[in-house]
């Protein structure tokens, strides 16, 4: 079966890019971080530059493995799906689940593998990068040299192994259970991050105005939240959906497709709710803070502007991490989609109504998204603002919040308007016949 | 031949030749590799008819049906659909040419998953923006005997019960020319009984005009006559047909066309 499994990547190498860009940039991302271990064991570095060290690779490696399971799964749970057909053949042929089981797995591992041996290279110039900002902002001795070594390597090999694997696993027993729920652990899981994500939250106030760390416990807050209420968002999506009835056929069609599909729909709107809640509340936070440094009567030390620039560098590699993720998903959703769109174009639609289904189906999504998004980002903001600014809102977050929404909106309606239009270049009737 | 010209509108009446082709032909790839898989072929189908069409693998049937059905764009000849001459353009303009005029049944089924039996139903009224009459719906598909089965899926029936819905969905918008791609290809000879004599149903109750594409002699034996079809010519035609008369005509076809017949 593992040879089954080499075979089946090498062959259809094109299947899996979704995966391996995953894979590739979540590696990518946590050997960066993870390098900076392997600087501050060095022999000579001074404890204040090691602190700094640690620390930046302990928040960010942290809930850069969350991002990269997320990713992982969501690419992977669409890539099983697809292949349902495929793997009843097998099943047909004598393939036992356990045998399956380990084909797929086995796939998972093997694009996990190689992604990350292709990230080692992007990672250690970025490892230097990242090294050189903490240089430039004094957090770290001049003197410290960066280090690529055993740590950031097993991290983030094992890392990006252990996650796809994991996610091949459930991808696959999801799919075999077909329509029946899982309830209990995904209950579970939901209620968990959300209780997590609250106290989170709550625990910022335990911090004073100016304590370096402030920052951390409402963002963890924040994403834990998002990914509760992202594990329930199928559910509501459905309950907003009953009281939708647009009057056009593509509306109509639309809101009859989701309304089946919502289950499928879980990944992209998972990655849609994390990337308006994480980019929202990291955004605004830090908006936040410059304004309190700013307010604070100081003339913006240099080190000040650093810090900022080192903020913002590691939320924009986060966010545009969350918004790549949210466009290859989409894609591989999308594109999938040729057969269905052929039938509808049978069924009398013209390219134009199918794109308006597509579009109206975007539309849904990226609001919905943005429904559940904004009340996690809000829930970590408010504590944020109020310890270190004392008001409840800040004016940043309406700037904040509109740019995330139109990016999310153009990530999410161009990507499936741009993939349905290649997919309807194909002709009906080979859209619609048997995939050979 | 009466040319019955340029009709505003399929509703003023439908014209006495449902079906027009001349001189029709398609060639798929260029230089070395083209393989021409219409060629020429001309044919006059009258309203109210049930012809089969027959030929072996690759003499051109599904290409003819195609090109007909306004699927795919012959390379020259003309195709008349209900009085109507079809003309290259965009899909879309091709797609509102369909609607009305042309109705589908494939070996596929080609039925929408997330929609239930009856929205599958009128799906094309409402992608055509007409009127959906509940009551016509029902009265349809309780004639295909799925009268009990509106709010199932396709998922949810058997293969014969899904090729009736996709007839069921090709009667509903009352078209001129139903086409049917190997409609009992994937059915058992029970269910391939029931949907051929929906078909032909379709053509004595309702008076379409049905084209379908098959490779059974047993099937095409429901038809009033039989085109066969050899290397993308037309081979011959027999009228009120039998299965073995059919199965006969076919296991000589190649000697026709070897015989340059």
């Amino acid at each position: 079966m593992v040879v089954l499994a080499m075979r089946s990547v090498r062959q259809r190498p094109g299947r899996f890019l979704a995966t391996l860009l995953s894979a590739f940039l979540g590696a990518a991302i946590v050997m960066t971080f993870h390098s900076m271990h392997d600087t501050a064991g060095q022999p000579g570095v001074d404890p204040v530059s090691s602190e700094t060290l640690t620390t930046a690779a302990g928040v960010v490696g942290g809930y850069g493995t969350l991002l990269v399971f997320f990713a992982v799964a969501s690419t992977l749970t669409v890539n099983v799906r697809q292949r349902a057909a495929e793997l009843e053949l097998l099943r047909c042929s004598g393939a036992t689940p356990a045998q399956l089981r380990r084909m797929v797995v086995g796939e998972a591992a093997v694009v996990a593998l190689v992604g990350a041996a292709l990230a080692v290279l992007p990672a250690v110039l970025g490892g230097r990068l990242l090294l050189e900002v903490f240089r430039d902002s004094g957090q770290v001795a001049r003197s410290v040299d960066h280090s690529f070594g055993v740590v950031a390597l097993v991290s983030g090999i094992g890392i990006t192994l252990l996650t796809a694997a994991g996610a091949a696993f459930l991808a696959l027993r999801r799919a075999a259970r077909g329509h029946r729920r899982r309830g209990g652990a995904r209950a579970f899981l939901t209620y968990a991050a959300l209780v997590a994500g609250a106290v989170a939250v709550c625990s910022t106030f335990a911090f004073s105005a100016t304590d370096s760390a402030l920052m951390a416990p409402p963002a963890y807050g924040s994403i834990l939240l998002s990914v509760g209420l992202a594990l329930m968002a199928p559910r509501l999506l459905q309950a907003v959906l009953d009281r939708l009835s647009p009057g056009g056929a593509s509306g109509w069609l639309a809101v009859r497709n989701l309304r089946q599909r919502f289950g499928q729909l879980a990944g992209i709107l998972m990655s849609l709710i994390l990337f308006t809640a994480v980019s929202t509340a990291t955004l605004t936070m830090q908006a936040v803070e410059s304004e309190a440094v700013a307010a604070s009567g100081l003339v913006k030390s240099v080190d000040a502007k650093n810090l900022e620039t080192l903020n913002f560098t590691v939320v924009g590699i986060v966010v545009v991490f969350v918004c790549v993720m949210l466009v290859n998903s989409l894609y591989a959703a999308t594109s999938y989609r040729g057969r269905e769109f052929g039938q509808q174009r049978l069924a009398g639609a013209t390219p134009g109504q199918v794109l308006g289904v597509v579009g109206a189906e975007g539309l849904v999504l990226t609001v919905t998204g943005l429904l559940f998004g904004t009340p996690a980002a809000l829930a970590g903001i408010v504590p944020f603002t109020v310890v270190r600014g004392d008001a409840v809102l800040s004016e940043q977050l309406v700037g904040v919040w509109a740019a995330v929404a139109s990016i999310g909106a153009a990530a999410t309606l161009g990507t499936s308007l741009a993939t349905a239009r290649r997919v309807l270049r194909t002709p009906v009737v080979r859209a619609v016949a048997p995939a050979a | 031949m009466v040319r019955s010209g340029a009709r505003g509108d399929h509703d003023t009446g439908p014209a006495p030749e449902a079906l027009r082709l001349v001189k029709v032909t398609k060639t798929y790839g260029t230089g070395d590799g083209a393989v021409t898989a219409l060629d020429g072929g001309t044919l006059g189908l009258a309203r109210g008819t049930f012809t089969a069409v027959m030929g072996p693998s690759g003499s051109g049937k599904s290409t003819l049906l195609q090109c007909a059905a306004g699927l795919d764009r012959p390379d020259s000849g003309i195709v008349r659909v209900d009085g109507r001459e079809l003309t290259g353009g965009s899909e879309a303009e091709l797609t509102r040419f369909r609607r009305g005029r042309i109705g589908f049944v494939f070996q596929q089924y080609n039925l929408l998953e997330t929609l239930t039996v009856a929205q599958n139903t009128v799906l094309p009224l409402k992608l055509a923006g007409r009127r959906v009459d509940r009551g016509r719906t029902r009265e349809i598909l309780t004639a295909v005997g799925l009268g009990d089965r509106l709010g199932h899926r396709p998922e949810q029936l058997s293969g014969g019960q899904r090729q009736r819905v996709a007839i069921a969905r090709a009667l509903v918008t009352e078209p001129r020319v139903i086409f049917a791609d190997e409609p009992t290809g994937a059915l058992d000879t029970r269910s391939a009984r029931e949907v051929l004599t929906l078909l032909r149903q379709a053509v004595r109750v309702h008076g379409r005009t049905v084209v379908m594409v098959t490779h059974d002699p047993v099937a095409a034996s429901y038809a009033d006559s039989v085109l066969f079809l050899a290397d993308g010519r037309l081979a011959g035609r027999l009228q009120a047909p039998t299965a073995d008369a059919v199965a006969e005509r076919l296991a000589h076809l190649g000697d026709d066309v070897t015989a340059g017949v």
